[in-house]
């Protein structure tokens, strides 16, 4: 599998845990690059002040560290663009209620 | 895109122990209520028992709760790290003892409720300067800081008209009018510091709860400046003894509440999550009560009846403050819970969503339960009939035990 679909798919695994919806379908990954096994991670939250800031971004680091060939994972995470609902997918949108 | 890495977390342990106590004073609160039947139901608020009930629940459930909650909610909400941690176990328990001796002066021994009150006070000094504290080093101020810090220096006249009400007790004589003392720590207290408080964290867990985004905060300023001027007015009719000022105040509160239940509404229709959780449902419910009694306490002001004014404020203090409490609680106590356990887990192992961590149908019985009490009780003492009293009363209590049952299963998931 391409590296960067292997990382899409492990942050895949990282929810938040209050929506029960991945980072990746909740449009908060703003940017991913891979070089030479370092990863580097832009990303948002819903909201500034989410209280779950720690629990996720560390769940980001967490999920593509163990990845094989991986030397160094990096996230940072901004507010600037803030997030906003179109940054969803579809299928976070069906499990917040919608189309139903 | 400017990143802006930047982390708060409080040890949960702190907040946890606001909250247990918090839980575990109120069952007491609501046993002692229970036992208190006749005489609450005749009308008779002023005694003994009552006081103790009332300040066990104000002070032990609420107050501890409000705290523990505002050491979780602070960092996180204002984006600045709690100033002492270590303080903030001091000021626990300081308080804890404080509150428990003072309840059991009230309940035996009136008259000397004056110096475990002054280890109440100091309690709650102390939080005051570890938020003052808190608050300053905050980088940018918004509304919600205005509420909060304006609801905190509502708590500090609360505790300072209560402390002369302890103190006409102990020495038998009076520093200043009595029932405006009584009146004016009631009004601070429960429309100051409480109301205030949990309009200001609901401009932050009400977009959060609901997913909502692109509404304006621009009417959190007319529901700030109303209310504020509201309890202004109503504490100069206290002063003076104005009957017309007492109408335009409560009057003021009124409208200063219809804003902010139209702001909240204006939030939910922009909201993401169609689907609310059954807790939250339930804290937006005491937000509809709360604008339902402050009408009733506007109508009743114009024929100045205290006995039905009283008993207004208690439902009010049952189904707007205590719901919004126990409806957050909900929300806050499986986060806390899931925070400690699985937080480093995340992105490593699978690990339950905070909706897992209790059941939800469950905290929904409960929350009709206590709702379906709080309004037995409210019609039982207005219309003094003893044995809807002990029916509801005793459905509160057994909601008591329920609550503080689930709140401690959440620590063994």
């Amino acid at each position: 599998m391409d590296i960067r679909e292997l990382v899409l798919q492990q942050l895949r695994t990282v929810f938040d845990p209050e929506l029960g919806i991945n980072v990746v379908d909740l449009g908060l990954i703003y940017d991913l690059q891979i070089s030479d096994g370092n990863i580097y991670i832009l990303m948002t939250l819903t909201t500034p002040g989410c209280p779950l800031h720690d629990s996720i971004v560390g769940g980001v680091k967490r999920a593509l560290e163990h990845i094989d060939g991986i030397r160094d994972v990096k996230v940072e995470v901004t507010w600037n663009p803030p997030w906003t609902p179109e940054r969803m997918s579809e299928e976070a949108l069906r499990q917040l209620g919608h189309f139903s | 895109m400017i990143p802006t890495n930047t982390a708060y977390e409080t040890n949960i342990r702190l907040p946890f122990l606001f909250i247990v106590f918090g839980v575990i004073a109120f069952a007491a609160s609501q046993t002692i209520m229970l036992a208190a039947g006749p005489t609450i139901v005749n009308g008779a608020f002023r005694l003994p028992t009552i006081w103790a009930a009332a300040h066990l629940a104000m002070l032990g459930f609420a107050l501890m709760v409000a705290m523990g909650a505002m050491y979780q909610l602070v960092p996180v909400a204002f984006l600045t790290p709690i100033w002492s941690e270590r303080l903030g176990f001091v000021q626990f328990f300081i308080t804890a003892a404080g509150i428990a001796l003072f309840s059991a002066s009230l309940a035996f021994h009136a008259r000397a409720a004056f110096f475990p009150g002054l280890l109440l006070v100091l309690g709650i000094v102390l939080f005051l300067f570890q938020m003052a504290m808190t608050l300053r080093k905050q980088a940018k101020k918004n509304m919600m800081t205005l509420f909060v810090s304006t609801a905190l220096v509502c708590l500090l006249f609360t505790i300072v008209f209560g402390l002369t009400l302890a103190f006409h007790f102990w020495s038998g004589t009076q520093t200043m009018d009595h029932l405006f003392a009584l009146k004016t720590h009631i009004l601070f207290g429960v429309f100051g510091w409480f109301t205030l408080l949990i309009i200001g964290f609901s401009y932050k867990m009400v977009p959060m709860f609901s997913l909502a985004h692109g509404f304006s905060m621009k009417p959190a300023r007319y529901v700030y400046a109303a209310y504020v001027t509201g309890l202004a007015v109503t504490f100069v009719s206290f002063w003076k003894n104005h009957q017309a000022a007492f109408v335009a105040g409560a009057g003021l509160l009124f409208i200063a509440f219809a804003l902010f239940v139209y702001h909240i509404s204006s939030m939910l229709r922009k909201r993401m999550k169609k689907r609310l959780d059954r807790p939250f449902q339930f804290a937006l419910l005491a937000i509809a009560i709360a604008l339902i009694l402050h009408g009733a306490a506007f109508i009743l002001s114009f024929f100045g009846d205290h006995r039905k004014i009283a008993i207004v404020i208690y439902g009010y203090l049952l189904g707007w403050i205590m719901l919004s409490i126990i409806g957050y609680l909900y929300k806050i106590v499986p986060f806390l819970w899931w925070t400690h356990r699985y937080s480093k887990k995340i992105g490593k192992e699978n690990v339950p969503t905070l909706k897992q961590m209790m059941n939800e149908n469950w905290t929904a019985v409960q929350c009709a339960l206590f709702t379906i009490s709080a309004i037995g009780v409210t019609i039982a003492l207005d219309v003094s009939n003893l044995p809807l009293f002990y029916i509801a009363q005793g459905a509160m209590t057994l909601f008591s035990l329920l609550f503080v049952g689930t709140v401690i299963s959440v620590l063994r998931k």
